[in-house]
C-alpha cells in the first residue's frame, strides 16, 4: 500500500510539473509573439507517464475489489433472513425439556 | 440476505466458539447483523459473557444491546425467568424507554398473556402512532393465537401504510401459501420481485406458486421465472433446473397434438436436463441412474 501511495504521489507531481512547464512555455511564446499551437512533445510524454502512474496507483491503493456478479461464488444468496419481527414464541420448542441449565448471577 | 461467504463465516465462528476457542462477541455481533435465529447458541454464549464480570465491563456501552439480544433468545428458549431478570436490569438502566417497553410486552407475549400484551402495545402506540415494530408484533400475536385471518387483516392494514417493507410482504406471501390462497400469494411475490429483482429466491418462490396454480399461461410464466432464477444463480440452483424440466413436460401434456414452436422449449428442457446430470455426477454419483430414469419418464409422458 505504501508503494502504491508513493507512485500516486509521483504521478500527481509529474502532472503538476507538466502543467507548470506548459504555463512557462506559453509565457515564453508570448514574449516571442508566436502562436500557441500545442504543448511541446516532452510535456505530452510527461502527461502520458503521469496518467499511467496515477491510474496504476488508483487501482492498487484501495485494496481488494469485491465481485458484483450475482453468480459468483461469494455472492450467492444462500438464505433469506429469518423474519425476526414476526417471531412467535409458542412453537414446538415450548414442550421440549429445557436442556439449558445455565443461570444468571 | 445471507450470502455464502457470510454463512461460512458464521459456521466457522460457531465451530470455533463451541470448541472453546473464544470469539463469542464476534459471533453474537454477526448473528445480530445477519438476523439469524440461533437462540440456543446466543443464549449460551451470551450468558457466558454476561456471567463473567471482566468480559462484561470490556463491552462498555454495547452491554445493553447484548442484554436485549440475550433476553429475546431466552424467551425463544422458554427460559422466561432469565428473560425477566435481563429486562429488569434494562428497565433499571433505561426507565421510560420505549425499547424496554417493547421488550416487556414481548415477555408478556411469551408468557401467553395475550390481553395484557395487547394492552401494553396499545399504550405504546398511543405515544407513537406509527411504530412499525409494534404493528408487526400485533400480527405475530394474532398468528400465535391461531387467528390466521386476523393476522392477514392486520398485515394488510400494516402494508397499506408501510408499502415498502419486504419482510412484511414475504410474511403475507407465506401465510397465503399456508392457506392455499395462491393467487394472493402470487401478488405478494410480484411485489417482492418488483422491489428486489436481483434475489433469485423470490423468483424461485414465485415460479413455485405459479406452477402450483397450473393452467397453460401460468406454466409458461413459471418456466420463465425458473429460467430467470437459473440465470441469476449461474445455473447452480438445482430446484430451478428441475422446475424447468417439470414445466416443459406439463406444458407438453396440456398442448398434446398442437405442434407449436416447440424447438425452443425442448432446447431449454434438454439443456437443463444436461446441466442436472452434470451436477448430479459431480455431487451425488450414486443417484445418477435415478435422475436419468426420472428425466426419461418426464419426456415419455408427453
Amino acid at each position: 500500500m505504501g508503494v502504491g501511495f508513493a507512485v500516486g504521489v509521483l504521478g500527481v507531481l509529474i502532472l503538476s510539473h507538466a502543467a507548470y512547464f506548459t504555463i512557462q512555455y506559453r509565457s515564453l511564446l508570448k514574449i516571442t509573439e508566436e502562436q500557441f499551437s500545442g504543448p511541446p512533445i516532452n510535456v505530452v510524454m510527461e502527461l502520458i507517464a503521469g496518467l499511467v502512474l496515477c491510474m496504476w496507483a488508483a487501482l492498487t491503493v484501495p485494496g481488494k475489489f469485491l465481485s458484483i456478479l450475482p453468480q459468483s461464488d461469494e455472492n450467492q444468496v444462500v438464505a433469506l433472513p429469518a423474519n425476526l419481527d414476526f417471531m412467535i414464541f409458542n412453537h414446538r420448542g415450548k414442550t421440549l425439556p429445557s436442556s439449558m441449565d445455565a443461570k444468571f448471577k | 440476505m445471507v450470502s455464502k461467504t457470510e454463512e461460512e463465516q458464521v459456521n466457522r465462528l460457531e465451530g470455533q466458539v463451541e470448541n472453546g476457542g473464544g470469539g463469542e462477541w464476534e459471533y453474537l455481533c454477526l448473528v445480530r447483523k445477519l438476523k439469524l435465529r440461533r437462540s440456543f447458541n446466543v443464549l449460551k454464549y451470551g450468558l457466558s459473557i454476561l456471567n463473567n464480570p471482566k468480559k462484561r465491563s470490556a463491552l462498555g456501552s454495547e452491554e445493553w444491546t447484548l442484554y436485549e439480544q440475550v433476553a429475546i433468545a431466552a424467551m425463544d428458549c422458554q427460559r422466561l425467568d432469565l428473560a425477566k431478570d435481563f429486562i429488569k436490569i434494562l428497565a433499571e438502566k433505561f426507565p421510560e424507554s420505549k425499547r424496554v417497553g417493547r421488550l416487556e410486552a414481548l415477555l408478556l407475549e411469551a408468557m401467553d398473556l395475550w390481553e395484557e400484551a395487547e394492552k401494553a402495545y396499545s399504550s405504546l402506540l398511543e405515544d407513537n402512532e406509527l411504530d412499525p415494530v409494534i404493528h408487526k408484533r400485533r400480527v405475530a400475536m394474532a398468528k400465535a393465537q391461531g387467528n390466521i385471518s386476523g393476522a392477514i387483516e392486520w398485515l394488510n392494514k400494516y402494508l397499506e401504510i408501510f408499502m415498502a417493507d419486504h419482510d412484511a410482504w414475504r410474511e403475507l406471501a407465506e401465510i397465503y401459501v399456508s392457506l392455499q390462497m395462491y393467487k394472493q400469494a402470487a401478488f405478494c411475490y410480484e411485489e417482492l420481485i418488483l422491489s428486489q429483482p436481483t434475489i433469485p429466491l423470490y423468483h424461485l418462490a414465485y415460479a413455485d406458486v405459479l406452477y402450483t396454480l397450473g393452467g397453460l399461461e401460468n406454466l409458461h410464466m413459471a418456466k420463465k421465472y425458473y429460467a430467470s432464477t437459473t440465470d441469476l444463480t449461474g445455473g447452480k440452483n438445482t430446484r430451478a433446473l428441475f422446475g424447468i424440466c417439470l414445466c416443459t413436460s406439463a406444458i407438453e401434456q396440456l398442448t398434446k397434438g398442437r405442434n407449436k414452436d416447440d424447438k425452443e422449449n425442448s432446447q431449454l428442457a434438454s439443456l437443463s436436463a444436461t446441466a442436472l446430470e452434470k451436477d448430479y455426477k459431480q455431487r451425488a454419483p450414486n443417484k445418477v441412474s435415478l435422475l436419468a430414469s426420472t428425466l426419461r419418464s418426464l419426456k415419455l409422458s408427453s
